[in-house]
């Protein structure tokens, strides 16, 4: 047995694990870069945010809160840390009247207890005056009735129901049900006889495949709806599961993150399943560059994403302002441009919008009565002007679109429609925005 | 209820399933008979050795193969490290306390990976994938046919290595006892640094696969390690057959119960369901301890 074990083989196998380890450093310092989108679209170098003066404000800062999921599976940190940037280029342009904007986000786990001692922290420990960048799986449920009671409008990118219910909340994004009915009336669109619609296994699922059912019978199609555990651990039998169900004339809506839909769509590519059915929809998340890079081009055109916001390489003011903030303020933000990106944006604009118009000293009742006369606000980022409003519920962006891969990028496959009315929460809306026509720039 | 020509495809993503998980299972196998430490850092190893060959092929433009041959070096090298620097101080110590300590690494590779490649999307197609063939109306890439054929090989391959090599006796002889087996001649350290290097390669290979078949995420590659433990403990991490058929149940059960629309979404718990049976079905016939005889460390 000895001369298996001589020193020869012991020296070799340091030296193996010495390569080993070297090598190791080596990727570990490659992969530290090089791994953000490349911004396409115009940009400046220089943006301008708020003042636009380039000078740096030196009175007392103007606190700004927000909460994040940030858990395995959900990581919607990419919208407060670009809400961040956007109140980053603010304050490097003259702040918000002399006054920096100090923006405080914190992150949560779905943990209800969590959430509502984070909110209370935000709002009594750090005496934040407003909130914009609710980017949360439940925060909107745990924590509405206290921002109602504390008179504070909250700006957010929600998930959970109450984000579109309660009078106190206006989120810049439809989110997912809205969103997985906007995704469903674009497969309809293409004739499809059977829908097979799956969605991550998290709270409030219940609540957002309502929405596609409803859309889905009042088309007469049959909707067969699933949930699967995140993160995905069997992508393979996922994607021919759904392909199954919606048979070859038929469709498949997703509403996931971004890391598990390419799971998905990239386990049915593999198998030879993108052409088993006729269409492929997906919720606004995967409205991503990222996700297009990450699938190739055999999607191109094939997938249809709902979107609620505008493809980030539009050729607009406010677009590339978003580029231009992203690309100097925002390099941390590891989605880089995309729908997350994008709200975390629009709420930082929106909110230095509302603190523009703050007369005498910024406190909770002075920042949110300016919060909650937000309206028309104009951005072609989105289909129609933003609004807050004095309403029981908010759900301003009801207007979106649909994109598609395209050579690795988003591309606008379908033009600005609305959100259909048979969702009885949109049609109130409408009704709202008939009563008050200013909200979204009409007289 | 599915038809049979439904169940067709799951049985072809069980197999390949079962078959990366058997590699796993034997490796932590492999590693606990020789040196009494159940690997639970198997996964974030993998996970790691995926994210690397990533990096080289996408950031760094590496051609595929030396990039997989790279990253699997470099998980071989962390697991070497991991049992020839933390491995010795651990040696004499309970087989819960060194189970927990590679949780320790497992969770420190965790936060390194996402601290250098955060949760973005990104995928990763190995060549293998981009070639299938049809069995019936059920497509099958050569990445299925590896990961099985490769759990097949490996499983059996490892159980001929340790019956008819003197290095394997010398590892069947660690796990019956360390010390009478070290004052026979044998270099216990030598050895043991042999399992914890094969169990890297295993690992880093695993991850490979998994990112292929599963997707390139570093949670979910970390934890599914949960399978294929699952699969070592029904073998009483002692027998590699038992391993290898039970990581092909856990993989076909998980896989078979996807298209069953009530029961879809709790086929996550097989691993668990599966193993908590066998191992109550096993402890009818005897007493189960972690640390002595039956599931033991290795060396009862």
């Amino acid at each position: 047995m000895k001369r298996y074990f001589g020193s020869t083989r012991g020296r070799s196998v340091t030296t193996l694990f010495v390569v080993a380890a070297g090598l190791s450093l080596f990727v570990a310092a490659c992969g530290g870069s090089g791994n953000k989108s490349s911004n396409s679209g115009s940009v400046v170098d220089n943006p301008k945010c708020g003042n636009g003066n380039g000078q740096k404000p030196t009175g007392t800062p103007i606190k700004i809160g927000g909460i994040a999921t940030k858990q395995p599976g959900t990581d919607f940190t990419d919208g407060v840390l670009t809400t961040k940037a956007y109140f980053d280029c603010v304050n490097a342009n003259g702040g918000i009247n002399g006054h920096p904007v100090k923006y405080i986000y914190e992150t949560e786990q779905t943990d209800p207890a969590q959430n509502a001692a984070l909110a209370r922290k935000l709002v009594e420990t750090e005496g934040v005056v407003g909130m914009a960048g609710g980017f949360s799986l439940i925060e909107c449920d745990v924590n509405h009735s206290y921002y109602e009671q504390k008179g504070i409008g909250v700006l957010n990118a929600g998930i959970a129901p109450s984000c579109w219910a309660s009078p106190n909340s206006a989120p810049v994004n439809m989110g997912p049900r809205y969103s997985s009915d906007g995704a469903t009336q674009a497969v309809i669109r293409q004739d499809v006889d059977k829908i097979s619609f799956d969605q991550s296994n998290v709270p409030g699922t219940g609540y957002i495949a309502a929405g596609p059912k409803i859309v889905a019978d009042a088309a007469g199609i049959p909707i067969q709806e699933n949930t699967d555990n995140v993160p995905i651990q069997d992508a393979n039998s996922v994607a021919v599961k759904l392909t199954q169900q919606a048979g070859p004339n038929g469709a498949v809506v997703l509403n996931f993150t971004p890391p598990e839909a390419l799971k998905i769509l990239q386990a049915a590519q593999q198998q030879g399943l993108e052409d088993s059915v006729k269409a492929w929809g997906c919720s606004t998340p995967c409205n991503t560059d990222f996700l297009a890079q990450a699938l190739g081009t055999k999607w191109d055109g094939k997938l249809l994403v709902n979107a609620e916001l505008n493809v980030t390489d539009f050729d607009g003011p406010d677009s590339e302002l978003y580029r231009s903030v992203m690309k100097k303020y925002g390099q941390n933000v590891a989605g880089g441009l995309g729908s997350f990106s994008q709200m975390g944006y629009l709420m930082g604009e929106f909110m230095t919008n509302a603190l523009e118009k703050v007369q005498g000293p910024y406190t909770v009742k002075s920042v949110n009565d300016q919060v909650f006369a937000l309206k028309d606000q104009k951005t072609d980022i989105l289909c129609r002007p933003w609004y807050f409003g004095q309403a029981p519920l908010h759900i301003p962006n009801n207007v979106d679109r649909t994109t598609t891969p395209d050579n690795g990028h988003m591309v606008q496959k379908e033009d600005c429609f609305d959100i259909s009315a048979d969702d009885p929460d949109i049609a109130k809306v409408r009704q709202i925005e008939q009563a008050d026509p200013s909200l979204t720039g009409g007289s | 209820m599915p038809s049979w020509h439904d169940f067709q495809p799951f049985i072809v993503t069980g197999l390949a399933l079962g078959g990366v998980y058997a590699l796993s299972g034997a490796g932590m196998v492999v590693l606990y008979r020789t040196t009494g430490v159940l690997n639970l850092a198997f996964g974030a190893v993998g996970a790691m050795s995926a994210l690397i060959a990533w990096d080289l092929i996408n950031n760094s433009l590496w051609p595929e193969w030396p990039a997989y041959g790279v990253a699997v070096l470099i998980a071989a090298g962390i697991t070497l490290a991991y049992g020839v620097i933390i491995g010795p101080a651990l040696a004499r110590r309970d087989a819960l306390v060194k189970a927990t300590a590679t949780l320790g690494l497992a969770l420190i590779l965790l936060g390194a990976m996402s601290w250098i490649w955060s949760d973005k999307a990104r995928s990763q197609v190995l060549p293998t994938s981009t070639h299938a063939f049809d069995i019936g109306q059920v497509a099958v890439t050569w990445t299925q046919v590896i990961a099985f054929g490769l759990g097949v090989v490996v499983v059996f391959g490892t159980a001929a290595f340790l019956n008819y090599t003197n290095l394997g006796t010398a590892m069947r002889g660690l796990a019956n006892d360390r010390e009478i087996t070290a004052t026979l001649g044998v270099p216990v350290r030598w050895v043991e640094a042999q399992a914890w290097l094969v169990s890297g390669i295993l690992s880093g290979v695993s991850g490979l696969l998994l990112s292929d078949l599963v997707g390139l995420d570093a949670v979910s590659l970390t934890f599914l390690v949960i399978s294929s433990l699952a699969a070592a403990l029904i073998a009483q991490l002692r027998s590699l057959l038992i391993t290898f058929f039970a990581a092909l149940v856990v993989g076909l059960v998980s896989a078979l119960a996807t298209p069953i629309t009530s029961i879809s979404e709790y086929r996550n718990m097989a691993p668990f369901v599966i193993a908590t049976i066998a191992l109550l079905v096993i402890s009818r016939k005897r007493e189960i301890s972690f640390t002595g005889t039956g599931l033991g460390n290795g060396r009862g």
